[in-house]
């Protein structure tokens, strides 16, 4: 298992190098390409997901589906019953708009041992790196340019402001991974929808934890998260699939 | 409810992953440093670690943390301190006074500080007369008064660019240093101006030496030697090596000893630019400089092994496994050689002039 996951790594490894080699050596831009590559990869995943959410929000119209919501206001057991009844009925899946940001996990994981090994801040890191390379002539490369705009890629990110260290990125992760989440989350107005409930909890703990990921670790991994979230929302926008009701607050209640 | 609880588990699971690839100072996360007085060895593997060279016994430990983590070999002052660079989130260059223990902690209080860097210390300070030469991994060489007595140092600072990952050398008139960004440095003794800046091709992750000819030597992951004249920097490459070269050669006279990483070991003679003898291939990539012992060469591998390598013709007399991996340079000590490796339960073993094992180090707690 160990050997697979180092093979993965050293497949990002490797295009992330081909990418900075060919881009002029710039870090920063090259996991930007790398990130577009990945939603381009991940693309399936996410009309599934986007599919996912359509389904789901047109089902808030849904007679059957307005009707057992009203009978089993009170009894929430039975109310669950009923609507796991709809969903298969309908062929729904609740949980297909959240499993392709679960997907992201394993790629995020991925994405930072890349970073961490490509820019090697260790001897042990660049050791490694030198086993991970399979392009030819990369000794010239080697070791990456880490500064991009006014970060080192390498670190976390702050920017001081009157003496505070302020973690721009870490800010900017959390606010366009919000948005993401909000602008494809289902509009709901039924008391007791396991997703909708399920979307809502995501939109409050992905953009938490990712900004915890973002001030903690290299600050590539945040270029990652928000060119990542940026293309989602441009995605979902340009397709018209995007709630910006959503991001209004108490707009759903009005309704 | 099932369905939430395995989401939530999920997103914590991953949280712990990726934080797992970060955090504290942990045995074995890059190699650690090694440097003695001749009574103490003093090792760097997250925390600092003195150990009596005579029965292999912790005497103290000044704990590392997720701020100060520290992998740098110390440097060690004419009048005892012990200074260590962490690479933690803290980059602090700090004087241990060894003779000076708070009785509390049982580790020794720090005789100063300097703060300036902005980057990690991964290579060791290089003391010259009353003066400190640290390079830093934010390009810099920060100059250091050893003896103005203050707690909280001031630096004059030689921006040369790149990771400065090697100790640097002189020669009484010029500081040479050598950095990731392919280039070698000479700067002037006294003045500290840049004398000349000469590009390698390749990252050079170990120090330059000097020959017996005077001339400088330099080994870079354009694994080639190359040669320069230390007055004007003028060079050329005078063996072009299988892979790498990582490791700082060890001078002999007219003889430079080095490994790369393909593990393969050479013995070149500077004066007739040839190899003495058709490389040796021990077991396992090589980063560690070679030890000159009295009687022969000790190589350390990427695999765990010490190689006892005759000088004459590079004929291997005996070979010990001390386990995990070695990429640290090993410390000789009197008769005995110190060797710090990777993965192994200890963190030091003390072999004799035949490679049996007198003591190992464990941390106590």
């Amino acid at each position: 298992m160990g050997q697979i996951w180092n093979v993965f790594i050293a497949l990002f490894v490797n295009v992330l190098i081909w990418i900075y080699d060919v881009v002029g050596n710039n870090f920063g831009l090259a996991i930007i390409l790398f990130t577009i590559l990945i939603r381009i990869v991940t693309w399936p995943l996410n009309a599934q997901q986007m599919k996912g959410a359509a389904a789901m929000q047109e089902l808030q119209s849904d007679k059957d589906w307005q009707a057992i919501q009203k009978k089993y206001a009170k009894d929430k057991e039975k109310l669950a019953q009923e609507q796991m009844r709809v969903y298969r009925e309908k062929g729904i899946n609740p949980f297909s708009s959240c499993l392709p940001t679960l997907i992201q996990f394993p790629i995020i994981i991925a994405l930072y041992q890349s970073i961490i090994r490509a820019l090697a801040t260790t001897q042990l890191d660049l050791l490694k790196l030198s086993r991970s390379i399979w392009l030819p002539n990369v000794s010239e490369l080697i070791p990456l340019n880490s500064k991009f705009l006014w970060m080192d890629l390498g670190h976390p990110e702050s920017v001081v402001i009157f003496g505070l260290a302020i973690p721009t990125l870490a800010l900017i992760v959390a606010i366009t991974t919000y948005i993401q989440a909000k602008l494809t989350m289902p509009t709901s107005t039924t008391p007791g929808d396991q997703g909708a409930a399920m979307s809502g909890m995501m939109s409050i703990y992905m953009p938490l934890l990712l900004g915890y990921f973002a001030l903690t670790f290299a600050s590539g991994l945040s270029v990652y998260f928000i060119t990542s979230n940026v293309l989602g929302i441009v995605q979902y926008a340009m397709q018209g699939k995007a709630n910006w009701r959503n991001l209004i607050p108490g707009a759903l209640k009005k309704k | 409810m099932r369905k939430k609880f395995v989401l939530v588990s999920t997103i914590l699971l991953g949280a712990f992953l990726l934080s797992a690839c970060a955090g504290g100072p942990v045995h074995g996360s890059t190699w650690p440093g090694l440097a003695t007085d001749g009574n103490t060895m003093y090792l760097t593997d997250g925390s600092v670690y003195a150990v009596n060279l005579n029965d292999g016994r912790q005497l103290w430990r000044y704990p590392g943390s997720t701020k100060l983590i520290f992998y740098a070999p110390p440097a060690i002052t004419p009048d005892g301190l012990v200074i260590v660079g962490s690479a933690g989130t803290d980059y602090s260059l700090i004087a241990l006074n060894p003779s000076d223990i708070n009785p509390e902690t049982r580790a020794p209080f720090e005789a100063w500080k300097f703060s300036g860097a902005r980057d990690r210390w991964v290579a060791a300070p290089l003391v010259a007369g009353d003066k400190l030469f640290a390079p830093n991994s934010d390009g810099n060489l920060y100059i250091l008064d050893l003896q103005d007595g203050r707690s909280v140092k001031d630096a004059t600072v030689v921006e040369i660019s790149g990771r400065l990952w090697a100790q640097p050398t002189t020669d009484g008139e010029r500081i040479y240093v050598t950095s990731l960004d392919h280039s070698v440095t000479a700067i002037d003794a006294n003045t500290y101006d840049i004398l000349w800046r000469e590009d390698l091709g390749g990252a050079v992750p170990g120090s330059a030496v000097l020959g017996g000819d005077g001339m400088l030597y330099v080994g870079s992951l354009a694994s080639q030697l190359e040669r320069f004249d230390p007055v004007t920097g003028a060079h050329q490459p005078v063996l072009d090596a299988e892979n790498w070269i990582w490791s700082t050669p060890a001078v002999e006279g007219d003889t430079l000893y080095f490994g790369d990483v393909d593990g393969n070991f050479y013995s070149f003679n500077t004066a007739t630019g040839s190899l003495n003898w058709k490389p040796v291939k021990p077991d396992g990539p090589i980063t560690a400089s070679p030890l000159i012992r009295e009687d022969h060469i000790l190589v350390a591998t990427e695999s765990g092994s010490i190689f006892a390598v005759s000088r004459e013709n590079g004929r291997v007399l005996w070979t010990v496994e001390v386990g995990g991996k070695i990429y640290t340079t090993p410390a000789p000590a009197g008769d005995l050689t110190i060797v710090a490796p990777l993965e192994t339960e200890f963190y030091l073993s003390a072999l004799d002039a035949n490679g049996r094992q007198v003591w190992p180090f464990t941390p106590e707690d």
